[in-house]
């Protein structure tokens, strides 16, 4: 097997092991501020997927962000960038996705604050025993 | 000729992002897991810096190294520190 793609395999293997050990956390563990930590590592692992698809490797030389860097030569810098540069559309999405999970983020926070201020706990399973 | 210390670098970034989330959910120490998911960031944010998304770091390190870890230890302050029974 060659390096790249021995390489790769780790990469996409411990993103897997990552989504995994999330779903876990959101499933399992009691604590609700616990479940909210393994949302966002759920939400890190889901752009960085998105972000390696996009992500491809060129012909020749090495691959470089997608930025159009020199203008005066148009043709062959147009060229050079088709040739070398990694996809720019799962970047802009992924882009957007932190912003708005940060957003999500911060509304679970203050809807598990005004939980705890009801039931004086934030553990699902001492609230699923109370007499509340 | 491929840069072999860039690929091995990742590796070693991917494993370590491994090793900090299983930390941070097993953890019942909630101060301490939220630590452990700062430093998963981190090496997501050198993952995205490999894959050639340097936009993106440059919002991702400040959102979810630095935000998302204050919103949860504000959470934690005004909750429970301990997970568990």
């Amino acid at each position: 097997m060659e390096l790249p793609t021995l390489v790769a395999s780790v990469i996409v293997v411990s993103l897997y092991v990552n989504l995994g050990i999330a779903l876990y956390g959101i499933f399992a563990r009691p604590s609700l501020v616990k479940k909210l930590l393994a949302i966002t590592i759920l939400s890190d692992t889901a752009n960085a997927f998105a972000v390696l698809v996009g992500y491809r490797w060129p012909r020749t030389g090495t691959p470089q962000p997608p930025v159009l860097m020199n203008t005066t030569n148009y043709n062959e810098s147009i060229k050079y960038y088709i040739e070398h540069a990694v996809d720019p559309l799962p970047q802009a999405l992924v882009l957007t996705a932190i912003v708005i999970g940060l957003a999500v983020t911060l509304f679970i926070a203050f809807v598990i604050i005004q939980y705890y201020r009801l039931y004086g706990t934030v553990n699902v399973r001492k609230t699923a025993t109370s007499s509340r | 000729m491929i840069e072999i210390f860039t690929l091995a670098f990742l590796m070693l970034i991917s494993v370590t992002s491994v090793i900090a989330a299983f930390k941070a959910i097993i953890e019942k120490d909630m101060v301490r897991a939220i630590v452990y998911s700062a430093i998963q960031s981190a090496m997501y944010a050198l993952i995205f810096y490999v894959l050639m998304a340097p936009d993106i770091v440059l919002v991702y390190i400040p959102v979810s190294v630095g935000i998302t870890p204050a919103i949860l230890l504000f959470v934690t302050k005004k909750t429970e520190r301990r997970d568990g029974d």
